[in-house]
């Protein structure tokens, strides 16, 4: 695990991976054990039909949300399941270097025949690695769950969820790398990528009910993630498309300023 | 003789700071060269312009022959490097660390293993647990370990005991022997002149001499106290060759000597003296020689 930059920052990250692992596999399984309950509750659908349509923003759409993949929808995808993704990657986005730069070790690692750009791109690549085996364990979560509390649960759809959260935590979490990488601050890093998907949250809840404002949404992250309910819907490829670009620019910038810009000691 | 480090007019501001201003050097290949300064000198700035963690303002350094900007990968693969605080992953055992540099070097563990056996260091250790020095040591050995052809030291010795200190001057004596080119930032004098063929001394950003430490302890200025039987008379030690500062009160004398102390110690044995003191030249006295000097010529300009 001590060959490359790659491989000693996923082996540094192997606890977090771990941890947030039991998570996502927990999440996955809770909800899934937890909607039959839902589902055979009667007049559950009215209540929720009754709600105001603010409400049924925040909670889930009420067609939907007694069906196995619209419940999922409201439960895994639209809160907790990017909340996670989100706090590992940011985490292990503003530690990568700016966490390295600000703990001393950079110095010492930039010493050794590597260029700047390669310490960069192994350092997202552990990110992405990571992020994956998270998002993989959820969707084992999630399938393990259906299969024993006995429902049948849209693989194709499942997955192309996964793959959009994914996405999202990978742009959450690179963003958090390349503005570290750029500026040699974690606290800036973190704060700013929080920052993002914060606003991009109450962004897309909000502006979605306020219809003079429903054409702003897409300035929040959150508008690219999940605004058509993927895991109902199926990706939106333009949507996906537009998250990697902003990622692609956002790490591109980066090892541009990373390059040019003094190492602190 | 190849020069393996040359700059030219090598600047570095950090915004309004001043690093290093307009440092022109040349050390050729198999040379052991010092660069000394007091602490903020500039010295650290120089050996991070060399490896291009930092990046000069204006001018250039070429190392090897090769650019410090452009092509600062190959750089690294020829250099050895330790600075003067030896900070690195604090959850990783020496091995594990020196394991991973040597993966990033591309060579094999042998020199490693066999320096830290020199060096009586435990590589079974984490480095957070170490000891300052034990930590350092473990900077030494990463910076020789790939047999690098030009080493650059960074106060390498200041957190080092006198004895790992001497044991630090005959690896370096060795190195040299064996034809390596080492740069080494010091504030001590003593060691400079232990290791170093030459040395460049710094202020404040500035390069104000480049010697041979032959030159340099000639120059250097050395306090000398005497004590005499009766009291003399100033006048009987006016005008002596390199003595200058004189000042007499009653039966004691100081002075400062450059180069040689036979014209002094021949005025003093005109009367019975009672006991000499001198003090070994330092750093400062070093530099008040070069700054003494500055300020004469200033002085002969206006005249």
């Amino acid at each position: 695990m001590l060959r490359n930059v790659y491989l000693k920052t996923l082996r540094d990250s192997r606890k977090s991976v771990l941890f947030y692992s039991i998570g996502t596999v927990a999440l996955g399984l809770y909800v899934t054990l937890f909607y039959p309950t839902i589902r055979d509750a009667t007049g559950f659908t009215d209540f929720l039909e009754d709600l105001p349509e603010v409400f049924q923003a925040l909670i889930g759409d009420a067609e939907t949300y007694t069906t196995a993949e619209g419940f999922l929808n409201a439960e895994v995808f639209s809160f907790m399941g990017p909340l996670i993704v989100s706090v590992f990657a940011i985490v292990a986005g503003t530690a990568a270097i700016a966490g390295e730069e600000e703990s001393h070790t950079l110095d010492q690692l930039l010493a050794n025949p590597i260029s700047r750009t390669s310490v960069l791109l192994q350092k997202a690549g552990a990110l992405l690695t990571g992020l994956l085996v998270l998002s993989v364990a959820l969707g084992i979560g999630l399938v393990a769950g259906s299969k024993f509390a006995g429902f049948d649960l849209s693989i194709t759809g499942t997955a192309q969820a996964i793959v959009s959260l994914y996405v999202f935590g990978a742009t959450m979490g690179l963003l958090a790398l390349s503005i570290g990488a750029a500026t040699g601050r974690k606290g800036l890093a973190g704060g700013v990528s929080a920052g993002v998907g914060i606003v991009g949250f109450l962004l897309d809840t909000f502006l979605s009910v306020v219809e003079a404002l429903e054409p702003a949404r897409f300035i929040s992250v959150f508008y690219y993630f999940n605004s058509n309910d993927v895991i109902l819907n199926g990706i939106n490829a333009a949507h996906l498309l537009a998250l990697i670009g902003i990622t692609g620019v956002a790490v591109a910038a980066a090892v541009w300023q990373f390059g040019r810009r003094d190492v602190s000691v | 003789m190849t020069e393996l480090i040359i700059t030219t007019g090598l600047t570095k501001f950090y915004g309004e700071h001043r690093g290093v201003i307009d440092i022109d050097l040349g050390i050729g290949e198999g040379e052991v060269f010092g660069l000394l300064g007091p602490n903020g000198a500039g010295k650290t700035t120089c050996i991070r312009l060399f490896l291009d963690l930092i990046h000069p303002t204006s001018g250039s350094a070429t190392l090897l022959g090769l650019d410090s900007r452009a092509d600062s990968v190959r750089i690294r693969q020829a250099v050895g490097y330790l600075p003067g605080d030896f900070i690195t992953y604090e959850k990783l055992t020496g091995r594990d660390l020196l394991e991973y540099f040597v993966n990033l070097r591309g060579h094999g563990m042998a020199r490693a293993e066999s320096l830290a056996e020199r060096f009586d260091l435990d590589l079974t250790r984490k480095i957070g647990e170490l000891s300052r020095g034990n930590r350092q040591k473990v900077g030494l050995v990463q910076a020789f370990m790939s047999d690098p052809r030009l080493l650059v030291l960074d106060e390498p010795t200041s957190a080092l005991d006198p004895l790992l200190q001497q044991e630090f001057h005959r690896l370096v004596l060795e190195e040299a022997a064996a034809g390596k080119t080492l740069f080494i930032s010091s504030h001590m004098l003593s060691e400079v002149e232990i290791i170093c063929d030459r040395v460049g001394i710094i202020r404040e950003g500035s390069l104000v001499a480049i010697e041979e430490i032959a030159t340099l302890r000639e120059r250097a200025l050395t306090r000398v106290e005497i004590e005499f039987a009766d009291s003399v008379s100033v006048d009987d030690f006016r005008g002596l060759d390199g003595v200058r500062d004189v000042f007499v009160s009653d039966r004691r004398l100081t002075c400062s000597v450059t180069g040689t102390v036979d014209s002094l110690i021949k005025a003093a044995s005109r009367h019975t003296v009672v006991k000499i003191e001198s003090a070994q030249p330092g750093l400062e006295e070093v530099f008040l020689a070069y700054y003494n000097d500055d300020s004469e010529k200033e002085d002969s300009g206006a005249a």
